[in-house]
């Protein structure tokens, strides 16, 4: 057990010094919100302060820790894959998921900073006062929002470390998901047969309580329904990634799939 | 029983031809081998690329599964119980890859350490003796990512030692060293052996083989084709030669050589200085008093042995088949 949060601690101290040492991460962490906020902020210019905290300030937030959560875990795999990195961890005593939870940890505590980067970003640059009708209702909100989050991209790194297309999944997920949940637009928007998935992904629910916090809730009972949402497909990313963790061990060895091609 | 039992081992590998997924090809990787290691051999792996090497040592290190047969390392099924296995084996791939590049070398001691739950009071030493081992003590706080093939490589072999193990499984740790590099880790192969671990190792180096390997297994298109010590191996061959130039040669010489055992041919070549037998034999050194018995009355110039060595074995045993 204390060898385990050791490994977990180890892991993500690694992943953060890996990361930090490579300039397309850098980017994504610094430049990425900035370049963000600037481009939702001319959307939404001249609109009121509550939309532009909504959709800048929300929209940057949430898709910068989003993309270093689950698709710098995703990335992760497929490094590691080629650097030869993901047999030797494999076959130590550790068990794998410890190691890529220290990772995905690793991940989240960059994107968490990438989220103070943006909102300090959208702060400055364009003097929005980032002002909260519910501060400690946010609050909850995002925590359980980044603990869906880490569940996701475990989801997601046991699905690269056993399939070889990992650069195609990673590329026909990222979009996709700004759009289906909502980050710059209401999805209302969504053609209705397109909704279901929406709900399938947690940072639907992250962005509308959110928004609710900040704007104020009229209806309490649809805050809990959303706060419940999130909890459901929370618990389902954690039973799918324990279960997928579960077969990783003996698929990955049946079908030779840890090297590179 | 030994460290590393192998029996009936199966590995196949599916494969898709072209662009079309249907066109399923099943490759035989490794086809019903079979062979057991004991504590503190250093047992060898030979055979061209594409024999079965490499999958062998990586059901063997847990990385993959059997398609059928048994496999164990030290009493532990290698499929299965992996959980106790890991423990106590390491493997080294002689490449550059499995290091953490952007980390410096102690860093990657030292995560490596904490994968394999080495206790943080002995971690530092631990790590200071590999490296000084591998020589690379002055480098330790330096980016892996500025290290030259040969320093990356060592650092891999420490790598492979962080957990003290039992059993250490090289996959052509020599490939791509210069010849000095090559020879530091033979001797460290040596070393590691005397302190009674087992070590199976891979090559397609041939004097590599015949320096460290206590035996040699070689294999081809995933078969085992023959297994023995290198001496053992080398006394089957019949392609040892004793060369003999002579003024004069009598005439029932050539048969009465013939008649030794051992001995499979002898030609002679004779030409405006003499004569020259060519005696291909087995074994020439135990032979050598029996020819030199039967040529007392000639007059002999000089006597040339010439030894099968290991390459003899293995071309004769992969013969003109092309690997894989
Ligand atoms: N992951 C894989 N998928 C499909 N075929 C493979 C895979 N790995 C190895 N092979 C095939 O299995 C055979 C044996 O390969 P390998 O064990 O690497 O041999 P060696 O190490 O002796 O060169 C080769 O024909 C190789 O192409
Ligand atoms: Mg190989």
């Amino acid at each position: 057990m204390l060898s385990d949060v050791k490994v977990v601690l180890a892991s993500c101290r690694l992943q953060m010094k890996q990361s930090f040492s490579r300039s397309m991460f850098k980017f994504c962490i610094l430049a990425y919100p900035i370049l963000a906020a600037i481009t939702f902020y001319l959307i939404y210019a001249g609109q009121n302060d509550q939309t532009l905290i909504s959709y800048v300030f929300l929209g940057t937030a949430i898709t910068s820790m989003w993309s270093s959560i689950s698709f710098s875990s995703a990335g992760d795999i497929d490094r590691e894959r080629f650097m030869g990195a993901l047999e030797v961890i494999f076959c130590s005593p550790t068990r794998f998921r410890m190691i890529m939870f220290g990772k995905v940890i690793g991940n989240t505590l960059l994107g968490i900073a990438s989220m103070f980067i943006s909102f300090l970003m959208v702060t400055l640059l364009f003097q929005v006062p980032f002002t909260l009708t519910h501060p400690l209702l946010f609050i909850v909100s995002m925590f359980v929002g980044i603990i869906s989050f880490i569940f996701i991209a475990m989801l997601l790194s046991g699905l690269l470390a056993i399939s070889r297309n990992t650069r195609v999944l990673m590329n026909c997920i990222d979009y996709p998901v700004f759009i289906l949940c909502g980050t710059v637009f209401p999805i209302e928007v969504l053609p209705e047969w397109v909704r279901p998935l929406s709900y399938l992904l947690s940072p639907t629910y992250v962005l509308e309580l959110a928004r609710m916090s900040i704007n104020g809730i009229t209806d309490i009972r649809l805050f809990y329904y959303h706060m419940l949402g999130l909890g459901i497909v929370t618990i389902l990313y954690l039973l799918a990634y324990l279960k997928f963790y579960e077969i990783i061990d003996v698929k990955a060895r049946k079908e030779a799939t840890l090297e590179v091609i | 029983m030994g460290v590393i039992v192998v029996k009936n081992l199966r590995r196949e590998y599916e494969t898709s031809l072209g662009v079309v997924k249907r066109d399923k090809k099943i490759v035989h990787a490794v086809n019903d081998i079979s062979f057991e290691v004991e504590k503190g051999e250093i047992f060898g792996l030979l055979g061209p690329n594409g024999a079965g090497k490499t999958s062998t040592i990586k059901i063997l290190t847990t990385l993959l599964a059997p398609t059928s047969g048994e496999a164990t390392v030290l009493g532990h099924k290698c499929f299965g119980e992996e959980k106790e296995l890991r423990k106590k084996i390491n493997f080294i791939f002689g490449s550059e890859r499995s290091l953490y590049w952007r980390l410096s070398a102690y860093d990657n001691l030292s995560y490596f350490c904490d994968l394999y739950h080495v206790p943080e009071k002995m971690k530092k030493d631990r790590i200071e003796k590999l490296l000084e081992m591998v020589g690379l003590e002055d480098r330790a706080h330096y980016r892996v990512e500025t290290f030259s093939k040969g320093m990356k490589q060592r650092l891999q072999i420490a790598r492979g030692l962080v957990n003290d193990p039992e059993v250490l499984f090289l996959d052509e740790p020599t490939i791509g060293l210069d010849p000095m590099g090559a020879k530091t880790l033979r001797k460290i192969i040596k070393q590691l052996a005397e302190q009674g671990r087992t070590i199976l190792l891979t090559t397609h180096y041939m004097l590599e083989a015949d320096e460290l390997c206590d035996r040699i297994a070689i294999i081809n298109k995933g078969k085992l084709f023959a297994l023995n010590t290198s001496e053992k191996l080398k006394d089957n061959m019949d392609s040892s030669m004793i060369e003999v130039d002579l003024h004069t040669l009598r005439e029932d010489t050539v048969s009465r050589l013939k008649g030794i055992e051992n001995i499979t041919d002898v030609k002679v070549v004779t030409d405006d200085l003499g004569h020259r037998l060519k005696i291909e034999c087995r074994n020439p050194r135990q032979i050598m008093s029996l020819v030199n018995e039967q040529l007392y009355d000639n007059k002999v110039k000089s006597i040339n042995m010439r030894e099968a060595t290991l390459e003899d074995v293995y071309l004769k045993i992969i013969g003109g088949e092309q690997s894989a």
